[in-house]
């Protein structure tokens, strides 16, 4: 494990210590720490990492929400629930770039169906992919319809875990099914949150193909993430010394994300330590 | 004895077959295999070639077509990405014209002035000529011609509008007088399309991206302000539809297929589209040239593909072989009549044959006569990526062209400060 | 305090659970409900808690039908077969969390929960997670939180089934102690009709969702109703003879005793118990248990007999028992 996730980090940390573009014919020239002064006065990867922190916390927010609500829903037993259960992940199970086609195309103005809607509403074309401040909250969507299913399964499968004896004891306490939410449900789910929340954190601060395919980065570069940055300068530049340093700039940040999400949930004491 | 016999004829066989191999090895009936990248749509379009080609150099050469992805960009990621890891699967690639410095640069490709001389280049439209060469040497040879081109409807309009002026009012009056729902639709999303319609007006305007004798940028004349006021002020009064702000080809020609638009900026594969029995303007568009000021000569955005032979390529002789056949006349003919993709010979625009086929044929060949080069250099995607956001940035958040422009100046100088001057 | 089940019927889907079931537990009475996997007894138990509702019939507590009330407010004290404590609660917040619902001051919640720590010999656990505990604590620390509950019933779902022989025997004066005999009435689970039998004032023998008979051990016992009450009460079971005429003679291993005089038999097999042991016989009547004192000397030919006083005779069909 250490070796397969430790071996591209060590890589790149090498090569961010490296010209290695074109201009270099392709041969990494040691450059010292060249590449990490221009991270620093770069102000595009740091307005990118501030867009890619907002689309991952606002979109893993929503997710989450979205998420439980549909875990406990389908955790309830009522007709029809498997075949919900299986079109719930539908959306998980469609190719990131076939979906961001498919939003490109709902969005589209005037002929896709929610300007089709806003037009027979009298609203106009809204042109909601040509709006810096609103095209951020479209790839949200967009992000949020893939992956809360994903989330919501991950919470599905805690709240399995979870005996029904317990929510029957609960309320002979004299408990209702509200407070058993918050005094039973969360607490025993908070390892599947937080697992849930890391790894969608860090996919989120990931998101290439979905902005890539919706809105190239525009209007603007306002949607523009870190793992494009990085993308265009290696794929498209060809300067891989600087990707390198862009994309390790960018685990940096989210390490330290990470880092004062954690020490602010010890704070407040909402994760409990749990033993097994 | 039996047993003895058994083994005898077991090794006798085995001598027989091995020297079978090293004689057939030795006298090269295998064929030389060669194999080529291409976008999809052009691999599908070269199978029969590929057959032909195949059969009439049966034993000698093999040619295979590796089918890519269908987009651009998807299609350099490709090649990009089997180019780093060393030996590529491929003898040659399909170019597009704003590859070549940076895949020249990186040591990629093998010059093909061996191969090709000027009697060769004689032959093609002038705009094909353009973008095959970097630092004095042939790095490709063009497959098809393309540049950026104006439709117009004629049931909308008699002539088409022949400066930025006339463009714009036309545009205005037929939206204001509700004849037709949007005015000029073209590319303005943040990606490459933006560069190539923004060349086209910048030249038209007299302006262009890169000083004469290519060292610096000159975003910041009054040419190119004018002409990003001007896209701007089409957005701004209601020439063009706000959502051409993230349009790209296939929605600007959604647009005016449907008839929803009165004029489209697009490239020649268009025309066919238009043409087709789902199209709500077929038979009622015509073609010409962007716009250009009073005295200024109107320009083409050269598109083009063209291919590459690569430096690892253990038979380039061969793979050159397989080049000249696909890009050859009779091949460009067949490309064009079955598939609508427009030759580079200068020959071929005068044919009845592929006349007939299409009216558009000389209104190309017109366009290909201006067309514009994008700047070629290795750093050409950082440039038009900075000038694909300042432009976007001033059509969706609003500024001023001037500080756009002076804007993408600097940045463009910065650029190619630290890439140490122009290569 | 009284319990009363009026009519309950209840459906799972196409499965009847519950038939027609009366039941009726009077002031600080156990009664247990006996019966193989499956016969509703659990489902009798969770319809009285308000965790699952019947779909016909009264319950009543105390004289007041309960039906509407949600099992929040029902008021009832249940030992569930898994413990059900909360996981993530250690001992003192698993007692403390239901006082805290139902609104109890902070000091009388200390003091309550220290006693009944005290009482269950917890104090040292207190600050220990469920996970932490062994079978038996997990077990007190459930019927702590019973006890504070200060309900009006006390349902006992297989409490002990989880435990060791060992420990149960242990377990079963405590749970007289503090439970059984105050002033509630008490239903108890269970598949074991040696439990049933050491605890319950009454048994109730439940199959296929009805009370096949309810009654004292004793009556259970020594009169069973029907053929399969019988079988199920006693160990070794009752030996049931070759059926003639249409009625079945059923004896108990332990009513039949050696006799020169009586019935020949062929010995299969013998199990040694101590203080008893157990027989396996041939006859003409059939197969038979016999338990005799431990001491006794078996050869391979023997002889039974047995009092007619001790026949217990049942209708072939019905399998009801035909009055004596």
């Amino acid at each position: 494990m250490a070796l397969i996730f430790g071996w591209p980090l060590l890589r790149y940390a090498w090569l961010s210590g490296h010209a290695d573009s074109v201009l270099t014919g392709l041969v990494p020239v040691a450059n010292g720490g060249a590449n990490w002064l221009r991270l620093l006065s770069d102000q595009r990867f740091w307005v990118d990492a501030l867009q890619t922190a907002r689309f991952g916390v606002v979109s893993v927010g929503i997710e989450l929400i979205l998420a439980m609500a549909i875990a406990l829903l389908l955790d309830q037993r009522w007709r029809g629930r498997g075949a919900v259960r299986a079109l719930t992940l539908m959306p998980w199970a469609l190719p990131t770039t076939m979906m961001a086609l498919g939003w490109r195309w709902i969005f589209n103005t005037p002929y896709g169906p929610i300007e089709q809607l806003a037009g027979s509403l009298g609203a106009g074309p809204l042109n909601l992919l040509s709006a810096p401040s609103l095209t951020w909250l479209v790839t949200v969507l967009a992000d949020v319809w893939k992956t809360t299913p994903f989330i919501a399964l991950i919470l599905l499968a805690g709240l399995q875990t979870i005996p029904d004896d317990l929510y029957g004891a609960f309320r002979l306490e004299g408990g209702t099914s509200v407070q058993a939410l918050r005094r039973i449900t969360l607490p025993l789910l908070t390892p599947y949150i937080l697992l849930s929340l890391l790894f969608r954190l860090a996919q989120a601060f990931g998101v290439f193909d979905l902005i890539q395919v919706l809105t190239g980065g525009g209007p603007a570069g306002s949607t523009e993430s870190l793992a494009l940055y990085a993308y265009l300068n290696a794929m498209r530049f060809l300067d891989f010394g600087y990707s390198a340093t862009v994309m390790l700039g960018g685990f940096v940040l989210l390490m330290a994300l990470i880092g004062l999400g954690a020490l602010i949930l010890r704070l407040s004491g909402l994760i409990r330590p749990l033993q097994t | 004895m039996r047993n003895a016999l058994r083994c005898l004829v077991a090794v006798l066989s085995t001598v027989f077959v091995l020297a079978g191999f090293a004689w057939s090895s030795g006298n090269r009936l295998t064929p030389v295999p060669v194999s080529i990248l291409m976008p999809a749509p052009f691999a599908d379009a070269s199978k029969e070639l590929v057959n032909r080609f195949n059969r009439e150099h049966q034993g000698k050469i093999e040619l295979t077509i590796n089918r890519g992805p269908l987009e651009t960009e998807s299609i350099s990621d490709l090649a990009i990405s089997s180019l780093l890891l060393g030996d590529a699967p491929f003898d040659a690639l399909m170019m597009d014209v704003t590859w070549l410095p940076k895949y020249v640069a990186a040591g990629w490709l093998e010059p093909l002035d061996r191969w090709f001389d000027s009697s060769d280049s004689e032959q093609l439209v002038q705009g094909a000529r353009l973008g095959n060469r970097f630092e004095n040497h042939l790095y490709r040879w063009p497959l098809v011609a393309d540049v950026g081109v104006l439709y117009w409807r004629t049931d909308l309009m008699d002539v088409p509008p022949s400066t930025p002026d006339q463009l714009r009012s036309v545009a205005l009056n037929l939206v204001q007088s509700s004849r037709v729902a949007n005015g000029f639709v073209w590319q303005g999303r943040q990606y490459e399309g933006l560069s190539c319609d923004f060349v086209e007006v910048l030249h038209g305007f007299g302006g262009a991206w890169m000083s004469a004798d290519q060292a610096s940028t000159t975003l910041d004349t009054p040419a190119a302000k004018k002409a990003a006021a001007w896209l701007d002020s089409l957005i701004r009064d209601g020439a063009s539809p706000r959502a051409v702000t993230n349009y790209a080809e296939t929605e600007s020609l959604q647009a005016f297929k449907a008839g929803d638009a009165a004029m489209m900026r697009n490239w020649p594969y268009a025309w066919a589209e238009l043409q087709k029995p789902d199209s709500a303007v077929r038979g009622k568009v015509g073609i010409t040239l962007m716009p250009a000021e009073q005295g200024e000569k109107p320009a083409a955005t050269l598109g083009s593909w063209g291919i590459s032979l690569l430096r690892e390529s253990p038979h380039p002789e061969e793979t050159v072989e397989a080049i000249r056949f696909l890009t050859s006349e009779t091949s460009q003919r067949e490309r064009f009549l079955d598939y609508g993709y427009t030759p580079t010979a200068e020959a071929l625009f005068t044919d009845p044959e592929l006349l007939a086929v299409s009216s558009a044929l000389p209104d190309v060949r017109r366009a290909l006569n201006h067309a514009v080069p994008r700047p070629p250099t290795p750093i050409y995607a950082q440039l038009s990526d900075v000038l694909q956001r300042q432009l976007n940035g001033l059509f969706t958040s609003g500024g001023s062209a001037t500080e756009t422009m002076d804007e993408a100046q600097i940045r463009s100088e910065t650029l190619i400060r630290s890439a140490g001057g122009m290569a | 305090m009284t319990l009363e089940l009026r009519s309950i019927n209840k459906r799972f889907g196409d499965r009847d659970v519950l038939r027609n079931l009366d039941l009726s537990v009077a002031d600080g009475e156990c009664v247990a409900l006996l019966g193989p996997s499956g016969c509703g007894k659990s489902t009798a138990l969770r319809l009285i808690a308000g965790l699952d509702d019947p779909d016909q019939g009264s319950i009543s507590i105390n004289g007041e039908n309960v039906v509407a009330i949600p099992a929040e407010r029902r008021r009832v004290g249940m030992v569930f077969q898994s413990y059900a404590l909360f996981p993530h609660l250690n001992v003192r917040k698993n007692l403390e969390l239901g006082l805290r619902i139902r609104g109890s001051r902070a000091a009388e919640r200390d003091e309550r929960i220290s006693n009944i720590l005290e009482v269950l010999q917890l104090q040292n656990q207190a600050e220990q997670l469920p996970s932490q505990l062994s079978g038996g604590q997990r077990q007190r620390v459930a019927l702590a939180r019973a006890l504070l509950r200060d309900p009006l019933v006390y349902l006992l779902d297989e409490p002990m089934s989880n435990l060791d022989a060992q420990l149960r025997e242990e377990l079963r004066p405590e749970l007289k102690r503090l439970m059984i005999g105050g002033s509630q009435p008490v239903v108890y689970v269970t598949h074991d009709q040696q439990e049933a039998m050491a605890l319950a004032d009454r048994i109730a023998l439940m199959r296929n969702g009805r009370i096949e008979q309810i009654g004292t051990p004793q009556e259970l016992y020594h009169r069973p109703e029907t053929v399969v009450v019988a079988q199920f009460i006693g160990r070794p079971q009752m030996n049931l003879l070759k059926p003639q005429n249409g009625v079945m003679v059923g004896i108990r291993p332990e009513d039949i005793r050696l006799d020169q005089q009586g019935v020949s038999c062929r010995l299969l097999s013998r199990e040694w118990h101590g203080a008893s042991q157990m027989l396996l016989v041939e006859s003409e009547r059939g197969p038979l248990r016999i338990v005799c004192a431990g001491d006794q000397t078996i050869s391979e030919q023997i002889q039974v007999n047995w009092e007619r006083s001790d026949e217990h005779q049942f209708d072939l069909d019905s399998g009801r028992r035909l009055s004596d």
